[in-house]
């Protein structure tokens, strides 16, 4: 859609001292080029048409120099004081051609700016000439939502590493941690309690947040804990708040704002031992899932991503994995019926539970004495039969 | 953002310093054509004007060839609303931009700033260079020479692509970037493992396969050994032995001998200071003054912190819990009139350039001289 209008620039002329050509171009003559707007291939491009001689004339360069698309900024002279707009210059024999870099923004405006008098020996009427567009503001409903938070359960240890957001369409980034917060008990925020990183952790569709505590609020002999202690306290309850003032990537808030409650138990520092996991293989020639139940909650995404099956040649079995009680159990759908036989679950020893250890291998290790040369990350396989 | 040290890159932009490293061929294995860099995360120059950019999103560090070698020397700038008028270049409001890195050029002495056009998941890159005399211009990622090296992905990622998950929701953020005599040291953080990797890729670039790469882990501040990320790291020399500084997402600061950094290897690095709470590290240089080395470096609580490092052989590993506010280890001060410093590196052994913040959101470019 076009809302072109022209313009006379009398206060821009005057405090530039430029000359004016005094024709408004609603009432254009054949002697004075116009500036249009044009949608061209879903594009808004900008035209100069109807000049005193072949547009060809003029080089690029010296079209860059008097042709120039940029921003309203409010006021004309500091717009005169932005640098233009970045853009190509399609100059054909009647009419130049200005595609912006990028698609231009929903609810700003644009001015186009054509000065004839910086084309060398133009030899029409010298003009300042120029055209506004303005995009229209996109009206959009917020209907994006906190689909889900994990870890899910709602008593978590002190020593926990990370929460995971799930929003159901794609946000928006950039200074996000404003609309994240903690609260204690008394509804009292708590101070800095995670890891605020300008690359916000993000995965590819921005979808789902990554959001640790703050290792220094966790992590024993580090300062931070030394002297203001973790962010959450064994035997409090807290609430995570995320700001429906937060914008989806269309530039939508969030249609409400989402908490999270629950109760903080004592720190665990245990490392998590496949040997207690208890796999339930399902029955031959049914598409039933193979369950494995831990005895306590898993990362969430590397449950998923971590964990997988394949049958005794360690052939990959395809097919989908959901968690479910608060990440305690993991449940494999096969793509087809399983066929009786030896199976093998496989696992990363760098699987997490929800403090950060990993198999063999608690967030701290007492290292002082000695240090492992290598670090090893191995799959470790447990068999089972369906029948 | 890093540079090498002074003394350094002294030597290089006088041509006295011929090692290995300047007889080789910087540019070998480049073409030119169009970069496709799908994020810019974190900006260092290399020698001869090579930049490189760390691209969190296609997980590689491109090397781009900027042409910009015009030895000039520095001088003080300053230019305001930077963010209003990188904006205005790039046909939309300061809401709308990210500045990401900053990062100046040794030689030429312009300033190079990674911008990201939007704020959702097709948020275009941009790398802006200012000159010396502040006026800005859009460096062109569709011609230069350039060459790509992907990075391995740090844990064996078993099952995407044939088991569970159609796609890899896996992601790792490049915190920090440097170029150090002929390595490019690449600092990550993945929003699933919480795990630190540091990683030295030679340059030039063998192949733009990951075959060349070396993957590199290390971990220790004291007595207890854990995965922690490393925020932001920076290249010097302790005699003539290149070593790290790193700063920790949970405020120590770890020295380590660059020797050290070899495939697989796991490192106990030296924990030379405890910044302590509220200090979250952002960005570090290295510099001397009167004779003595310093290191700057900004952190989140919108301050800048002063830490002496002329003492740093003698500093003792801190092994034991810092509490009750102390401290130990390097000392440091705070530098209050710097404030909202969001972005640094060094200008020239006299000055910094700085990308600052105020309360209103407004960006500056400035240099302000080295404390």
């Amino acid at each position: 859609m076009l809302t072109g209008s022209f313009n006379r620039l009398a206060v821009a002329l005057a405090a530039a001292g430029l000359f004016f050509g005094g024709q408004s171009l609603s009432l254009a003559q054949t002697d004075t080029p116009s500036v249009i707007w044009q949608k061209q291939a879903e594009q808004d491009v900008v035209l100069v048409k109807g000049l005193a001689a072949k547009a060809t004339r003029w080089s690029e360069d010296q079209w860059r120099k008097a042709f120039k698309v940029s921003v309203e900024s409010g006021d004309l002279t500091s717009s005169l004081s932005l640098p233009p707009m970045l853009g190509s210059y399609d100059i054909g024999e009647t009419s130049v051609t200005f595609t912006p870099q990028f698609p231009l923004t929903p609810g700003l405006k644009y001015r186009a700016t054509l000065q004839l008098q910086r084309l060398p020996d133009y030899p029409g009427k010298p003009a300042l000439l120029s055209s506004t567009h303005t995009v229209p503001a996109m009206v959009v409903e917020p209907t994006t939502i906190v689909q889900a938070v994990y870890p899910s359960a709602n008593v978590l240890p002190e020593n926990l590493l990370k929460f995971y957001l799930h929003f159901s369409a794609p946000m928006s980034g950039g200074h996000i941690y404003s609309h994240i917060h903690l609260l204690n008990s008394d509804g009292q925020p708590v101070e800095l309690p995670f890891l605020e990183i300008d690359e916000e952790l993000w995965n590819p569709e921005m979808t789902r947040l990554t959001l640790f505590i703050d290792p220094g609020r966790i992590k024993r002999e580090v300062k931070p804990l030394e002297d203001i202690g973790p962010a959450l306290e064994s035997g409090k309850s807290f609430t995570l708040v995320i700001d429906k003032e937060w914008r989806d990537g269309r530039g939508a808030p969030l249609k409400e704002t989402f908490r999270k409650q629950f109760k903080v138990s004592p720190p665990d520092r245990s490392a998590p031992d496949p040997k207690k996991w208890a796999i339930k293989p399902a029955p031959a020639k049914t598409q039933k899932p193979l369950i494995v139940t831990f005895p306590k909650p898993m990362d969430h995404a590397l449950a998923q991503r971590l964990m997988w099956v394949t049958d005794a040649d360690k052939k990959h079995i395809a097919g989908d994995v959901t968690l479910s009680d608060a990440e305690k159990r993991w449940e494999f759908t096969p793509n087809q019926a399983w066929q009786p036989g030896r199976y093998l679950l496989n696992v990363q020893n760098t699987i997490e539970d929800l403090s950060g250890n990993n198999i063999g291998k608690p967030f701290e290790v007492d290292l002082f004495e000695k240090v492992e040369k290598r670090i090893s990350s191995e799959t470790l396989s447990f068999p089972f039969e369906v029948k | 953002m890093k540079q090498l040290p002074r003394i350094l890159s002294t030597l290089c932009a006088a041509g006295l310093l011929v090692t290995s490293a300047s007889a080789a061929n910087w540019t070998e294995g480049m073409k030119a054509g169009k970069a496709d860099v799908k994020s810019v995360s974190q900006l260092a120059f290399g020698p001869e004007g090579i930049l490189f950019i760390a691209d969190s999103k296609s997980a590689a560090v491109f090397a781009l060839d900027t042409g910009d070698k015009k030895a000039t020397p520095a001088a003080t700038l300053k230019v305001e609303a930077i963010n209003g008028k990188i904006a205005a270049m790039l046909g939309t409001s300061a809401d709308q931009i990210t500045i990401t890195d900053m990062a100046v050029n040794p030689i030429s002495h312009n300033a190079y700033i990674a911008v990201a056009r939007g704020r959702s998941a097709s948020a275009a890159p941009v790398i802006i260079r200012v000159d010396k005399s502040g006026k800005l211009e859009a460096v062109s990622l569709d011609k230069m020479k350039f060459s790509k090296a992907v990075l391995p992905d740090a844990p064996v990622d078993g099952v995407v692509g044939e088991g569970n998950r159609k796609s890899n929701p896996r992601m790792e953020s490049i915190t920090d970037i440097a170029f150090l005599e002929d390595r490019v040291l690449i600092a990550g953080l993945s929003n699933e493992e919480f795990s630190s990797s540091l990683r030295a890729i030679p340059f030039p670039f063998k192949t733009v396969a990951n075959g060349t790469s070396v993957e590199i882990y290390h971990g220790a501040h004291g007595r207890f050994e854990t995965r922690s990320p490393v925020r932001t790291f920076v290249p010097f020399k302790v005699g003539n032995e290149p070593q790290l500084l790193a700063a920790y997402t949970c405020t120590p600061l770890v020295q380590f001998p660059m020797k050290d950094l070899a495939p697989g290897a796991k490192i106990k690095g030296k924990t030379v200071a405890e910044l302590g709470n509220r200090n979250r590290p952002l960005d570090m240089i290295v510099y001397q003054k009167d004779g003595k080395d310093y290191l700057l470096m900004a952190n989140s609580s919108r301050g800048i912190m002063k830490i002496s490092t002329d003492n740093i052989e003698g500093v003792e590993s801190i092994t034991a819990p810092v509490g009750g506010g102390g401290t130990k280890g390097l000392g440091y001060k705070t530098i209050d009139s710097w404030t909202g410093v969001e972005q640094l590196d060094r200008l020239d052994d006299k000055l910094a350039l700085v990308v600052r913040r105020d309360e209103n959101k407004v960006m500056t470019l400035e240099s302000l001289p080295l404390p």
